[in-house]
């Protein structure tokens, strides 16, 4: 155990995270609680009105398809993504040539902000525009390819330009795992006459888990927060067939002017991601770990 | 994770011929690597093209005449309603955004996480678990309050009320980054700066703050990048005096009268995406290091 | 104070001239989103007067509504508010004049006998339990057809009345190869096409059942069917490119020849001046296709209430110079609008807008716009629902009809 002296000093240093906890998380947090009980619509009203607000928003047909976009994307986007940089990772790890551009090349959007990635793939996407106006210009007059203005296709735009976004993410993840794999594995392996693709399934798989978790968490981060992307690549539309939770939020608070109804979705956004937080929070953070290594 | 047998080359079988299997790899990844660069690479040709060119070849034939117009256009002329200014305008705002809030961020989460791992306080753990949660919560559940408190106080659509945004929501994951920093030192030397004399403060600017360089790299990377491209906030907090690069970026392209000026607008993008993209560049494995290290772990 | 504006000038691009040494008078802070040439002009005339009559007027545009809107909303309520500032007719204020935030305009409006030169129905919409919290500065209806006369003459097409006359029309130029109906699919457009069709197609009766009375029944009439089978069909006249097109893109297919008609309200004759267009010459108008109604929806000004003497007093002028006659007139020509006040000269107006001045004068005709009967909040809804209609081709006439009503059934109070 360290040596824990107790000054007044270390409060001062601990001042500004203290008040940002009370106030800006906590306080701001009991607030948007708060309102969502009330019946406000442009103004914060004192009036309760029970959970009228949460009937009202899980009786929005907008509200649900934006919690099942969500799940969609975070499915796809996650799924897709894991495949697609563990096997990049796993193929760059054999010794290819130009491995530092490879690298470069497949993490650079990541660096990119959704704002960016959203233009540029609306654009490509873009029927009028893009591959599909491309394509029928190299003679396939009945080419098709608009997703991007489909009623039930426009979320697998929102996907792939996430994939896009992410997918070197988990490669940069996934490589940094795989270098760190015990090389003496490796030589049993090849000395047992283990087919590769056996060993990756069976051995590397399982070893790398701490970084599949890792990945997955920072993934999932991005899925509940999806915002700007959604915002400029598709509006959220055709109609409000592509919008998610944090549009949907932040349309009724401002633009709508119906605070009650926003408050009573973002709330139910906090509780969500609470359920599925505290218990890995706490297991990662509070529990006594046995020793790692 | 913590891995002993750090290897530094690759790791996968050494190849001994060119066979199927390889030639199917360098394919795979040779596929892959076009499918990223793709966006890159429209945005390079059509912010060079004159508006004849794309209406003719579309977005992916290589600019057969190429013009710098629409650089200089977005830069310095480019419309967003009546305001002619391109996009320069933003490009300083988000500088001015930039600077104060990187520095006050990581500085306030260093000192933080440098008292959460030395020194002991009440109520740490729970601070601590509640800057976590920080982390992961939408924005959303915070953002009316705010709107409300900084309106109230005068702050609202001021540079002041995006650092100060910044700061608080950079917070948990700055902490975070430098508490584990922090818990690598040796408490050694901590005690023997407290035998000799050292206070809270002074142990940490003297001692632990030039000890933390290589963080602050990772953490100044991190923040630069994740503060450059934040849109939400400044589209929020930032009004119409104060809107970001990226806020600008989608007035600019919105679509108005007439014609839409794709390479106008794809200029603009590049620029916009410049600055990360530039960190990335010239970062490179510390790029990697700051990402893994933002990966909230233990 | 004085950088804080003078930033929010530069921002906005739009420097007036207000430089009055003598009076030294209050600033004026007046926050609106008319950003497009057109509206910019017409906004200038407000200036102008307000500072020739010892004002001095800080301008405030920010280009988007949805941005400006809530920007000035919680301005009012952080208790930092601009001076004045532009809002809709009808429900949106109340809330804000209920929270006592607003100042009381009933001075101004006897002073100037607002009874006598303002409509009824508008004065309502601008008033809140009988007293005035709003300028209203125009009328406007969103439901004009626009037409290309050159396209008409080249293919023989009458100048429709109906519903039936415009498919009819629109057949012959989609079989000619030119897009029949321009269209933006933004939800704004899409519902304020729908809700013209409603009062069109649906007649008088169902538009204030559905928007007064909000009765869910009335989606099941046969007048409802209809208004939700016309919309549908209207789909097929237009082109693959209309998600999320601006009015102005669509207005410009019209000025290009690409595209026949276009439903829009009475700003589209802004683009069309732009382009140098001549009302009656280059384009004609038809003011609602079915049943004529003049489907009143008003700009107008708030007046956050305010500590200071001096600036409640450049209230009180910005009221007055804002319902000036000349001002009026001079005004409303720049932005396509009607003057509001009904004692004003009309003779300079152009062809269209004497269409729309006839049809007003009919009281039979005139009927409030959604905005005035019903709030944002269940007009937004609405939208949602008339957006995912159009979305779906799938969806039937009777479904949609269904969610109708189920949106109008959360709104009983």
């Amino acid at each position: 155990m360290k040596q824990r002296p107790i000054r007044w000093s270390v409060y001062v240093g601990l001042m500004p995270a203290i008040l940002i906890v009370v106030f800006a998380y906590l306080g701001t947090m009991i607030w948007t609680v708060g309102i969502s009980f009330t019946d406000s619509r442009m103004l914060p009203a004192a009036r309760f009105a029970g959970v009228n607000q949460y009937i009202r928003l899980f009786a929005t047909d907008r509200w649900l398809t934006s919690i099942q976009n969500m799940v969609m994307f975070g499915v796809l986007m996650i799924g897709i993504s894991l495949v697609l940089g563990f096997l990049l990772a796993v193929a760059i790890d054999q010794r290819v040539r130009a491995e530092g551009v490879l690298r470069t090349v497949i993490l650079y959007p990541y660096a990119m902000s959704f704002i960016v990635t959203g233009l540029v793939w609306q654009w490509i996407l873009n029927p009028t525009l893009g591959i599909e106006k491309t394509v029928r210009g190299w003679g396939f007059e009945s080419f098709r390819f608009d997703w991007i203005v489909g009623q039930d296709t426009a979320i697998y735009c929102v996907v792939l330009a996430g994939v896009w976004h992410a997918a070197g993410l988990v490669m940069a993840i996934m490589l940094a795992g795989l270098r760190g794999i015990d090389p003496d594995l490796w030589k049993a392996s090849r000395i047992d006459g283990i087919k590769p693709w056996r060993f990756y399934l069976h051995i590397v798989i399982p070893v790398l888990r701490p970084s599949f978790i890792s990945a997955t968490v920072l993934l999932s981060l991005g899925v509940v927060k999806l915002y700007d992307l959604v915002l400029v690549l598709t509006g959220g539309g055709p109609g409000f067939s592509s919008d998610v939770p944090a549009k949907f939020v932040m349309d009724y608070l401002f633009q709508r002017q119906n605070i009650g109804l926003a408050t009573a979705a973002a709330t139910t956004l906090l509780v969500t991601v609470l359920c599925v937080l505290t218990p890995w929070l706490y297991a990662e953070y509070f529990r006594r770990q046995t020793p790692k290594g | 994770m913590t891995t002993h047998h750090t290897s530094e080359g690759p790791s996968g079988p050494a190849p001994r011929r060119i066979g199927p299997a390889r030639l199917g790899i360098y394919a795979f990844l040779l596929i892959s690597a076009l499918f990223f660069l793709l966006p890159l690479y429209v945005m390079l040709v059509t912010s060079v093209k004159p508006m004849a060119e794309i209406r003719e070849g579309g977005l992916f034939a290589l600019p057969s005449a190429v013009t710098f117009e629409p650089w200089i256009r977005a830069w310095s002329s480019a419309c967003t309603g009546l305001d002619c200014r391109g996009i320069s305008p933003g490009f300083w705002i988000s500088v001015k955004i930039l600077i104060p809030s990187v520095i006050a961020s990581i500085l306030i989460g260093a000192i933080t996480g440098y008292a959460l791992s030395f020194w002991r306080a009440r109520g740490a753990n729970l601070l601590f678990a509640a800057l976590l949660l920080g982390a992961f919560l939408p924005y959303q559940v915070f953002i009316y309050p705010l709107v409300r408190i900084y309106s109230a106080t005068g702050l609202f659509s001021t540079i002041y009320a995006l650092v100060l945004t910044h700061v608080i929501f950079g917070l948990p994951v700055m902490t975070l980054l430098f508490r584990n920093y922090y818990a690598g030192i040796p408490i050694d030397l901590f005690k023997a700066a407290r035998v000799d004399g050292g206070k809270f403060f002074s142990i940490f600017f003297r001692l632990m703050l030039p000890m933390s360089i290589p963080m602050l790299v990772v953490a100044v990377i991190l923040q630069v990048t994740g503060i450059w491209n934040d849109f939400i906030m400044g589209l929020t907090f930032g009004g119409l005096a104060n809107r970001p690069m990226t806020v600008q970026l989608t007035n600019l392209v919105a679509p108005t009268e007439g014609e839409i000026a794709y390479n106008v607008n794809m200029a603009a993008t590049i620029m916009t995406a410049a600055v990360p993209l530039i960190i990335y560049f010239i970062s490179g494995r510390w790029f990697v290091r700051g990402i893994a290290a933002g990966a909230v772990k233990g | 104070m004085s950088k804080k504006y003078r930033s929010l000038w530069r921002a906005t691009g739009l420097m007036l001239a207000l430089i009055q040494p003598a009076m030294a008078a209050e600033k004026t802070e007046v926050l609106h989103w008319w950003t497009t040439e057109a509206q910019s002009k017409a906004v200038k005339v407000f200036a102008d007067a307000f500072n020739a009559a010892g004002g001095q007027w800080v301008d405030n545009a920010i280009v988007n509504g949805d941005v400006a809107k809530p920007t000035g909303i919680n301005r009012i309520v952080g208790g930092n508010p601009p001076t004045v500032m532009m809002m809709n007719a009808g429900k949106q204020f109340g809330e804000l004049a209920d929270a006592g935030l607003l100042r009381n305009l009933d001075d101004v409006g006897s002073a100037e006998n607002w009874k006598q030169v303002l409509p009824a129905d508008v004065l309502e919409a601008v008033s809140r339990d009988g007293h005035i919290y709003a300028v209203p500065v125009n009328l406007q209806t969103p439901n004009w057809l626009w037409y290309n006369k050159a396209l008409f003459e080249k293919f023989k097409v009458q100048e429709p009345k109906t519903w039936e006359d415009f498919f009819a029309a629109a057949d012959t130029f989609k079989a000619g190869g030119v897009i029949a109906l321009a269209f933006g699919a933004q939800p704004w457009q899409q519902h304020q096409l729908f809700n013209g069709v409603l009062a069109g197609a649906g007649g008088r009766e169902l538009y204030l059942s559905i928007f007064r009375d909000k009765k869910p029944e009335a989606t099941e009439t046969p007048e409802f069917k209809r208004v939700a089978e016309v919309y549908a069909k209207i789909r097929s006249y237009t082109d693959p490119g209309t998600p999320n097109r601006s009015f102005n893109e669509a207005a410009s297919m019209v000025i290009t020849g690409k595209a026949a008609m276009h439903i829009m309200g009475d700003w589209e004759k802004g683009e069309f001046s732009a382009a140098g267009w001549v009302a009656g010459k280059d384009y004609g108008c038809v003011l609602g296709l079915g049943e004529q109604n003049f489907l009143m929806d008003s700009n107008v000004f708030i007046m956050p209430k305010v500590s200071s003497e001096a600036a409640s007093q450049s209230q009180a002028l910005m009221a007055k110079i804002m319902l000036d006659k000349d001002v009026q007139v001079n005004f409303n020509n720049l932005k396509g609008s009607m003057p509001v006040r009904n004692d004003v000269d009309t003779s300079g107006l152009d062809a269209c807008s004497k269409i729309g001045l006839e049809v007003l004068k009919d009281p039979s005709k005139q009927l409030a716009g959604p905005d005035w009967l019903a709030g944002a909040d269940m007009l937004n809804s609405l939208a949602d629902v008339v957006v995912q209609y159009w979305a779906t081709p799938s969806q039937t006439p009777e479904e949609f009809a269904q969610k109708y009503a189920a949106v109008l059934e959360q709104f009983q109070d």
